[in-house]
């Protein structure tokens, strides 16, 4: 099979999927999940046979159809761009994609809208892979927005519970505001470089002579989309709220992949981020939202107490470092870390799957305890990927933190510190999550009758667990270039030498704070209100949104109730329903009125043709 | 195999299956509907393997055209003809009730024969209709289709309003057929030729205008009947609702695009004159806002879905002439803008098609095409108001389907061509348009249907849709919907 018809097979194979559980499969909920697997792991199997036509070469352009052509006015093509970056990205999305189908299997036998699920993954998987293989700004945009929905559909999945479809709800609203800059954004740079496909771009950028300011604001107008994809500040207040939906999409949508997909888009741009030539303002301020944000996120996580949670405020700030990458000319070193985070995080959410599923979804860690007698091999490969999340060398997000921190070191010193403090505070909580929900004793009825979970569920986390450990390593990411910065630490080794000394102790740091305070602890022994309640967030925004939004809609109430629906609306809808009576007077019934009507439709053409 | 072939196999299919029902004993008779469905997707394939003319020098490829825009519209000819056939099989119980009194110990279905043969000949004129470039074979095609027409409509003939329908068709039709021939008449006087590359030529050179601005008047009054435009449109509404609803759909899709062709063939000598494009523009643009603003007003008013469709269709060709009047200008002389005019016809036929075979199944199974019938369809058989609700977007031209598109070309059209204040009455009437068809969808989501004894009506009356039917309501959803993604691939066809 040729390259370009295997890459058009993965785009569309689950959106077949999709449809044909939404048309036909729905009464047939265990032949959907079924065939929503089978597909995702087709995929993943031809993900594989891509990247390995890749090879060597830069790119695989594939043929691209047009779509609309509007002679002079608008044209716009749907084409699928293959290099480096979109096969290996490929490989994580249809990697984790899969497990999480298959993990899936287990975690939701017996849901009554088993059917309604897995068409919602697929539809996922069908629109994330549009974003990773679009060759051209327009189509990306679209399939950004077929994510945003497939996400709102996933996320309210148990929308009979209120809070899960005010999360829905609100994800995807706050998603609109990023993706409206985002919109505007794509549309500045396509007035600056002249087109909208990104290799047509990239020519553009590399000629040089583009109007910097013009080119400056279209970036972060960009990046406004990866703001509200990426959910980094300030429109980071969705994610937490998005752990309502099932535990399997969490890992896959809200952790390794979709989020993701902010990340992948600078990457992919990331010639335009830095096609600005001096005083790149843009690029620092996309550099300083992804370290705050990394921050921000890191000290969030110390106080929550749901399992869940605290793995959504650490994908938070591990998107925060991917983005500071990206801000510091790091597109390779950010995408080495979504690529290792992929795996361990997805890692982390299905084994706080697993932990819920055998708890009875129990989700509160202060109610659990003492699970490693429990569930060994969740305890197990949880531990590996605790360790991959917090840096012990030798795991894969140990290699891919230090790239990071050593492309601050060259660039950034404030930065650099950040991304140290961070290090040190997710082994602070992670220890804390670790501590409190697998050692001690049991604290809960549910957390005692916890049993192990089926095969079908442990199988994707030791996979995930082996990927979290050896991801890193140049025989598994050999084969893909865009993702693998070679260890090759720029700048000098003392950069290396010292990055390395530092999250060590940071790491150490944290580990023993950690330990210190929960170890052997019955309930939370610290109490930061602040931290608990998120820096007051969602309070803040709802008091803005009181006051910016409510008080003007208010008014907008007032004008739409009298002077739109009295006045602008009232009387042209009464001169047209006037107009239609008139009409309708004319068509009498009666043929000699018709005949007469017509020897006056002639007399008029008459009249008006020969005067 | 030259394209005028298959005018006659459709013909003789017609004959065929008229000898069916007469020597072979058909015990049901939808089967002939199946027998002309079948030869018609033959023909359809067929369609693609004509061969253009060895000799087009000849005297007889002065009567008969073999361009691009000829074969588009054979094809949504024969389409429609498969489609119509299809709805007039789930017609059956209706035609039983109200067709031609049945003798006591005839066939229970006689008289669906003729049913499905008549449309097939007109199917036959319709084709012919498109490749009609000379006075003499415009006149004779179109008088083919519209006397077969004059049956159709009547058919129903134990029902009054059909026999009314066909009465007012009758009259106003034998009306615009004699104005038709007196037009053609003078315009043969004005130019001395019959064929219309010998009446453009001699348009070119013409020094008095008036003659052929007098054989005009009569033209467009005639032509304006046929396609549904003002100032002759008023006929549509109760011929509409009193025919029989395959035949009001073969009206509305086929009458009008085959109309269509042959107005805008007409029209092209007078728009390449210098002399005449002026005035003529004008008038078409008359025309245009009138028909717009008479279709989309009187509809707003309507509660019959039938009627409601016959008015929407006086509003499609008030848009379609809108694009005739926009005519391209190629230094001094217009063209006609063909392309727009064959898409957005291609587009009104699919959709159009889709809502008169839903209406066609829920009236049977409901008695009735009122607004009341549709009340509730939602819950009753969520898949039929699902197809509703595509059509009627696409009616109104929301985006990505394509109705859309249809709208977008006549705009951008009447946009390149300056034309302001129609193109303002254009927007207002597709404004227009949403409310009246997004008050369909209002009632099929939101409201209950209730029955003659007030009750809810039920779910049971909507489960007999047939295979055909059903095949053909998803092919042409499907065709709104990707079509409305690749618009180019219609237009592709016309190149």
């Amino acid at each position: 099979m040729d390259p370009n018809a295997i890459a058009w097979t993965i785009l569309v194979l689950p959106l077949a999927a999709a449809v044909i559980i939404f048309l036909l499969l729905k009464r047939w909920p265990m032949a959907s999940a079924v065939l929503s697997t089978l597909s995702a792991f087709a995929t993943l199997g031809m993900s594989i046979v891509l990247a390995h036509a890749l090879g060597n070469s830069a790119t695989i352009l594939t043929q691209s159809y047009p779509w609309i052509a509007l002679p002079g006015v608008l044209r716009l093509e749907i084409g699928l761009l293959v290099d480096a970056k979109s096969a290996g990205m490929m490989l994580i999305v249809t990697g984790v994609g899969a497990l999480v189908h298959l993990f899936s299997l287990g975690y939701m036998r017996g849901d009554a809208g088993l059917a309604r699920f897995f068409a919602g993954l697929s539809l996922f998987m069908f629109s994330m892979t549009g974003i990773v293989l679009a060759d051209n700004f327009a189509m990306m945009f679209i399939f950004w927005e077929l994510v945003g929905v497939s996400s709102y559909l996933l996320i309210g999945h148990w929308f009979e519970k209120d809070s899960a479809a005010d999360a829905a709800k609100k994800a995807f609203l706050t998603n609109r505001i990023g993706d409206f800059g985002f919109m505007i954004g794509i549309l500045l740079a396509w007035v600056v470089t002249k087109s909208i496909v990104f290799t047509e771009m990239k020519t553009a950028v590399d000629a040089g002579g583009l109007n910097q300011v013009l080119l400056g604001a279209a970036v972060l107008l960009i990046f406004c989309g990866a703001v509200g994809k990426s959910a980094q500040f300030p429109l980071h207040v969705w994610l937490p709220d998005a752990m309502e939906g099932p535990t399997p999409v969490s890992a896959l949508i809200h952790a390794a992949t979709m989020v993701a997909a902010g990340v992948f888009m600078l990457a992919r741009v990331a010639f335009l981020v830095e096609g600005v030539d001096h005083a790149n303002i843009a690029a620092t301020v996309i550099a300083y939202i992804g370290g705050f944000t990394a921050l921000l996120a890191a000290l969030m996580a110390t106080q929550q107490n749901d399992i869940k949670r605290i793995l959504a405020y650490s994908t938070l700030s591990q998107l925060g470092y991917m983005v500071m990458a990206q801000g510091l000319y790091g597109s390779t070193e950010g995408l080495f870390h979504l690529y290792t985070h992929a795996w361990f995080k997805a890692l982390l959410f299905l084994g706080a799957g697993a932990v819920i599923f055998a708890c009875h979804h129990e989700q509160d860690i202060w109610k659990m305890g003492g699970l490693r007698k429990k569930l060994p091999i969740t305890f197990a490969t949880f531990a590996l990927g605790t360790a991959a999340l917090i840096a012990v060398p030798g795991t894969s997000g140990f290699w891919s933190k230090e790239e990071i921190l050593v492309k601050a070191y060259g660039t950034d010193k404030l930065l650099y510190a950040v991304g140290i403090g961070v290090a040190a505070l997710t082994a602070f909580y992670m220890t804390r999550l670790f501590i409190v929900a697998f050692l001690g004793k049991s604290r809960s009825e549910n957390a005692e009758h916890a049993h192990e979970v089926g095969p079908v569920m442990w199988v994707p986390l030791a996979v995930l667990a082996f990927m979290a450990v050896f991801s890193g390593y140049g025989f598994i990411t050999g084969g893909f270039p865009a993702f693998h910065p070679g260890h090759t630490h720029e700048g000098s080794h003392e950069a290396g030498f010292l990055t390395t000394i530092l999250s060590l102790v940071a790491l150490a740091g944290g580990v023993f704070a950690g330990w210190k305070l929960y170890s052997g602890r019955e309930r939370e022994p610290i109490s930061l209100r602040l931290l608990a309640n998120r820096f007051y967030f969602d309070e803040l925004y709802s008091l803005i949104i009181r006051t910016v939004q409510d008080l003007p809609a208010r008014l907008v109430e007032y004008l739409d109730l009298y002077v739109v629906h009295g006045l602008l609306a009232y009387f042209p809808s009464q001169l047209a329903r006037g107009a239609g009576w008139t009409f309708t007077r004319l068509q009498s019934g009666h043929l000699q009125g018709y005949g007469f009507l017509f020897g006056a439709g002639l007399l008029a053409l008459l009249w008006y043709l020969l005067s | 195999m030259p394209a005028y072939y298959l005018e006659i196999i459709v013909v003789l299919l017609g004959l065929a299956v008229l000898t069916f029902d007469a020597v072979g004993r058909v015990e049901d008779k939808r089967s002939l509907a199946g027998l002309g469905v079948l030869g018609l997707i033959v023909v359809f394939f067929l369609l693609f393997k004509t061969s253009k003319p060895a000799d087009p020098g000849s005297v007889f490829w002065k009567f008969y055209a073999t361009d691009a825009l000829a074969f588009f519209f054979k094809g949504i000819a024969i389409l429609t003809t498969i489609v119509v056939l299809l709805m007039a099989n789930d017609f059956i119980p209706v035609l039983q009730r109200f067709g031609p009194p049945v003798e006591a110990k005839a066939h229970p279905q006689s008289g669906f024969a003729e049913f499905v043969a008549l449309p097939l000949f007109l199917c036959a004129g319709l084709m012919w209709m498109a490749s009609a470039n000379h006075l003499v074979s415009i006149f004779v095609s179109l008088e083919l289709v519209t006397v077969t027409f004059y049956v159709l409509v009547a058919y129903l003939r134990r029902h009054e309003l059909s026999l009314e329908a066909g009465v007012k068709y009758l009259i106003l039709g034998a009306l615009s057929t004699g104005l038709l021939v007196y037009g053609l008449a003078w315009l043969y006087g004005a130019t001395g030729a019959l064929d219309l590359s010998g009446i453009e030529g001699a348009l070119a050179t013409t020094e008095n205008p008036l003659p052929a601005l007098f054989a005009l008047a009569f033209i467009l009054a005639a032509m304006a009947f046929k396609v549904g435009a003002l100032p002759t449109a008023f006929w549509i509404p109760d011929v509409y609702q009193g025919a029989p609803t395959p035949v009001t759909a073969l009206l509305a899709v086929g009458s009008k695009s085959a109309g269509f062709i042959v107005l805008m063939r007409l029209m092209t000598p007078f728009l390449k004159s210098e002399l005449l494009s002026g005035k003529v523009v004008a008038v078409l643009a008359i025309m245009a806002v009138a028909t717009l603003l008479y279709g989309n007003f009187a509809a707003l008013l309507q509660s019959n879905v039938k009627r409601l469709l016959g008015y929407s269709s006086i509003s499609h060709a008030g848009f379609l002439v809108l694009a005739l009047a926009s005519a391209p200008s190629h230094g001094g002389a217009l063209e006609t803008p063909a392309t727009t005019v064959a898409f957005y016809l291609a587009s009104y036929a699919i959709t159009a098609l889709l809502a008169f075979l839903v209406l066609s199944i829920v009236s049977a199974a409901r008695h009735g095409d009122d607004l009341n019938s549709f009340r509730g369809l939602a819950k009753a058989s969520p898949f039929l108001a699902l197809l509703m609700l595509l059509s009627m977007a696409s009616m109104a031209g929301v985006p990505l389907t394509i109705g859309f598109w249809g709208k977008f070309f006549v705009f951008q059209q009447a946009v390149f061509s300056r034309l302001w204040l129609p193109l303002g009455v254009a927007v207002i009437g597709a404004a227009a348009g949403f409310y009246y068809y997004f008050r369909l969808i209002f009632s099929m989501y939101l409201e209950t249907a209730t029955g003659a004894d007030g009750n809810p009506l039920g779910k049971d009356t909507l489960t007999k849709i047939g295979a055909g039917s059903r095949i053909a309501m998803i092919l042409l959803a499907l065709a709104i919907i990707g079509f409305g993604f690749f618009p180019g691939s219609i237009l592709a066809l016309l190149r």
